[in-house]
């Protein structure tokens, strides 16, 4: 066996991670190390891009490329990242809140366009770097300081979402399952589009006992363990309604002929492009002819 | 899936060489001590002394075993290249990054590394019921006990500890950096 050429702790940056011991994201990092390691591409030719939140720091304790941008822009900039250099391995890292609260309105968007972005949601139901307020996953009821007499709202469903949307790669995973989720977030980063993970990350300051790492190891299913076809979208979609009751890890879609990703697409309309050169004076002919 | 499957995932007992064995060995040793150097460094960073200095003397001692481990393999099979790899293995005696808070007590701590001395026993019991090559089966046959003897000295720490080490969880309340 041939030892492979990058190993987790070359990811891993010399940056200590700020986070509350126990916090779910540590074990969250580890696997992405992994991931990265079983995948063997080279830290420079990585980015990590993500917004704000406990979650969104993970850009600084990797030793890819990363940017740590505006809380609910991850999407818009990691599209950007991804277009201006096709060859990167892009990673979308953030919170419950960062993107589906102040960045729910880029997600369709960026599910439609399938550029090859692997999206990892650290769903812990509770705004945790702004100290424990609702987020959009929180329980109905989830009394927290922003709902001192509990929530009156329904959660959104982020695996449903994404797959109303059309993204060609659905998962869940927890934590409290190592090798599972390090497995996941190796196969979400080789789909060749558009992937997301919605991992189970357990706040340990702000989040509710059942939402800790314990009750997932209890609680968790295997999607495959209930002989779930990952092809199969209406199945996803009849599981993917149990979000908030079940906790099932595993693959709920992967599209099993997938689309051109939007960066191939570009790349043939300019190579279309080039072969019918304008004059500069004539570039917007093309639009006045419409 | 069993608990085995789950710390080793791919790695057959049953076919393991010696040399494997003492690699897998030295790198549970390895991750162990790595994991207990990050805890420590989490619990400097909070506030958290006793746990800390408890963590960064496991780090000694787990540092301590991966040499011993390291010279045997060295004694057996000299400069041979290794071919088990750190990506193989999760947690074995490695505590779980949810074993910590940012408010534990030392005796928390210590009861922490029980539990994985505990994990780790657990891990040789299961196994050993499926290796095959005799050479390996004493290998991890020492192995467990060791586990046994490491869970008596960590027994003996906790004894002398004071009941109640428990301070006010508003002591050391450290919420994370706003952005
Ligand atoms: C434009 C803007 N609005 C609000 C904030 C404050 N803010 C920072 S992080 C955050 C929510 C974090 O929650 P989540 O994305 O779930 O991440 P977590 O901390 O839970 O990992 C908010 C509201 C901000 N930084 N910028
Ligand atoms: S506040 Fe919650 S999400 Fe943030 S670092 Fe602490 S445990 Fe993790
Ligand atoms: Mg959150």
């Amino acid at each position: 066996m041939n030892a492979p050429v990058f190993q987790a702790k070359d990811y891993k940056s010399e940056l200590k991670p700020i986070w509350c011991p126990g916090c779910g994201d540590f074990g969250v990092l580890q696997g992405l190390y992994r991931a990265l390691s079983s995948i063997g591409r080279p830290p420079h030719e990585v980015a990590f891009i993500s917004g704000i939140g406990c979650s969104s720091r993970i850009p600084g304790y990797t030793t890819a490329y990363g940017f740590n941008t505006v809380h609910g822009r991850s999407l818009p900039i990691a599209q950007g990242v991804k277009l201006a250099n096709p060859e990167l391995l892009v990673v979308v890292a953030g919170g419950d809140g960062d993107g589906f609260s102040i960045g729910g309105g880029h997600v369709p968007h960026a599910v439609r366009r399938n550029m090859d972005l692997t999206y990892l949601v650290m769903d812990n139901q509770v705004y945790g770097l702004t100290k424990g307020q609702l987020s959009p996953t929180s329980p109905r009821g989830l009394e927290t300081v922003t709902s001192p007499f509990g929530s009156l709202e329904e959660p959104i469903n982020p695996l449903l979402y994404m797959l109303a949307y059309g993204a060609g790669f659905v998962a869940q995973a927890t934590p409290a399952d190592m090798p599972g989720m390090t497995a996941l977030i190796e196969e979400a980063i080789r789909y060749p589009g558009f992937a997301f993970v919605n991992i189970q990350s357990p706040c340990v300051t702000f989040g509710e006992d059942d939402q800790q790492l314990k009750a997932h190891k209890a609680k968790q299913k295997s999607l495959a363990s209930l002989g779930h076809d990952p092809s199969n979208q209406l199945a996803a979609l009849d599981l993917a309604r149990a979000y908030g009751t079940e906790l099932y890890t595993g693959v709920f879609y992967r599209n099993p002929s997938p689309p051109p990703t939007y960066e191939s697409l570009v790349k043939l309309r300019q190579t279309e492009q080039a072969k019918k050169a304008r004059p500069r004076n004539q570039i917007l002919d093309a639009y006045l002819q419409k | 899936m069993t608990n085995r499957q789950q710390q080793t995932p791919g790695i057959d007992f049953a076919v393991l060489t010696l040399k494997d064995a003492l690699d897998l060995a030295v790198l549970i040793e390895e991750e162990a001590r790595d994991r207990y150097e990050e805890l420590a460094a989490q619990l400097v960073l909070h506030r958290t002394p006793g746990a800390a200095a408890f963590f960064a003397k496991m780090v000694r001692i787990e540092e301590l075993h991966r040499k011993q481990l390291l010279e045997e393999r060295a004694k057996a099979f000299g400069e041979q290249p290794v071919a088990v790899r750190r990506e193989m293995i999760f947690d074995v005696e490695a505590p779980d990054y949810d074993e910590v808070r940012s408010d534990m007590t030392t005796r928390e701590a210590l009861e922490t590394a029980l539990r994985s001395e505990e994990k780790a026993h657990r891990f040789f019991v299961s196994v050993l019921s499926h290796v095959q090559n005799p050479e390996v089966r004493k290998l991890f046959e020492e192995l467990r006990d060791e586990e046994v003897e490491h869970q008596d000295l960590v027994k003996k720490e906790l004894a002398k500890l004071p009941d109640d080490d428990r301070f006010a969880r508003v002591d050391v309340g450290d919420g994370p950096a706003p952005q």
